[in-house]
């Protein structure tokens, strides 16, 4: 089944035991310990983690995976060089603009702010889904 | 040795000259040397707003080319004899002053005032590069609407570029009222998004206005709200801890009223 197959590399977790411990190391991380201000912008070509928020006006591109420690305001793009396995995680998830690979969404424009967990958008199926991000169910998936 | 402070905004119109000139009477009013810098060369406004403007000789473009010291130029303020103002150059451009100068500036100011409080002007271009070169640290201002946060953002990440580190926060304009009823942001909301310490809060008050337009800081006005606020913010700037304002109006109108009911 392809969606299991997604499921599997987006969050890996070393130790689980049923993959290669080798196949999550050779992904190049950046870590960045500060927020991203307003008209700041990171590009890696390789998974991005930010300790701090990403406030609007704020850019991350990353070719990889994005995980933000912090709220997530600005505007997103992971897997930007084309990669539709890549997940954006954050512990509020607000973007002005969430893109994973050629998929472009905005936040629905009648909402409020109304979740307080983290949570990741990836693609599923051929749409971007976001959903509440929990360590245990991926652990679940993996078995 | 002084301090030198950048008073800055991005955004224009949210009472940048204002500011300055209202926490520069304030702390002269507390017995503080203080040397106010317009930094804003081309559209001079901060001689305006303290009804200096029919002073000016000489001013900070001179000083720099040195076709005049800088005791020549500084204006002392007619209320306060230990504020002084350096003036901006109506008639040149920003390029008239390089960062350099303004360093070497700032240090010759430091030695002889206690505050140094530079008006940054609007935009991020060499004009704000001026007028941070020689400052040490800094007063972010915003008003409660999302393109002044906006754009107070975008200038605390430039500070920090700069080396200025851990900016405060002033919020100007909050009109109470609206925040109640959810149509503006509230002190909360934007504290949220820019994560800097917060020096005041100044409430709307058409005080502003009337006194500006006088050249006469609203800080010397001892029933306006906003007056309170800035000598309030003053004392913050000072180190010392003063708890924030009731801002609520009604509160306030009932505060008033049994004021009178007392006599």
């Amino acid at each position: 089944m392809s969606q299991s197959k997604q499921e599997k590399s987006l969050v890996k977790f070393p130790g689980t035991g049923a993959d290669d411990f080798e196949q999550y190391t050779d992904e190049n991380t950046v870590l960045i310990q500060r927020t991203l201000r307003s008209g700041q912008t990171i590009r890696y070509n390789g998974n991005v983690v930010i300790l701090g928020d990403v406030n609007p006006g704020a850019e991350v591109v990353a070719a990889g995976n994005c995980i933000v420690m912090g709220v997530l305001r600005g505007v997103v793009h992971a897997g930007a060089s084309g990669n539709e396995d890549a997940a954006v995680i954050a512990f509020r998830l607000r973007p002005t603009q969430l893109r994973i690979a050629n998929h472009i969404t905005r936040a629905p424009e009648d909402e409020n702010d109304t979740t307080f967990f983290p949570e990741i958008a990836k693609i599923k199926d051929g749409v971007v889904t976001i959903e509440m991000f929990s360590t245990f169910n991926d652990r679940q998936i993996r078995n | 040795m002084g301090e030198v402070i950048v008073v800055t905004s991005g955004k224009g119109g949210v009472g940048k000259t204002t500011t300055v000139a209202n926490i520069g009477a304030g702390l002269a009013g507390l017995g503080h040397k203080v040397c106010l810098v317009d930094a804003d060369i081309g559209l001079r406004n901060l001689d305006v707003v303290l009804g200096l403007e029919n002073r000016i000789v000489y001013d900070i473009t001179d000083v720099t080319a040195e076709n005049c010291r800088l005791k020549q130029a500084l204006i002392r303020d007619k209320r306060f004899n230990e504020l002084l103002l350096l003036p901006a150059a109506q008639t040149k451009d920003k390029t008239a002053v390089s960062p350099e100068e303004m360093i070497k500036l700032c240090n010759e100011l430091k030695e002889e005032f206690e505050f140094v409080i530079i008006d940054c002007p609007a935009g991020i271009e060499l004009g704000f590069k001026n007028a941070v070169a020689g400052a040490e640290s800094s007063i972010v201002l915003t008003t409660p609407e999302v393109s002044a946060v906006r754009d107070a953002d975008r200038i605390i990440g430039l500070l920090e570029a700069s080396e200025i580190f851990s900016p405060q926060l002033i919020i100007n304009r909050l009109r109470p009222k609206m925040v109640r009823a959810g149509d503006m942001m509230g002190i909360e909301d934007i504290i949220d998004i820019l994560a800097v310490d917060l020096l005041g809060v100044i409430p709307e008050d058409d005080q502003i206005v009337v006194t500006t337009n006088k050249g006469e800081p609203v800080v010397r006005d001892p029933r306006s709200m906003s007056g309170q606020a800035f000598r309030n913010t003053v004392k913050r700037l000072k180190g010392e801890e003063i708890p924030y304002m009731d801002l609520d109006e009604s509160g306030f109108l009932t505060r008033l009223r049994k004021i009178f009911n007392r006599k």
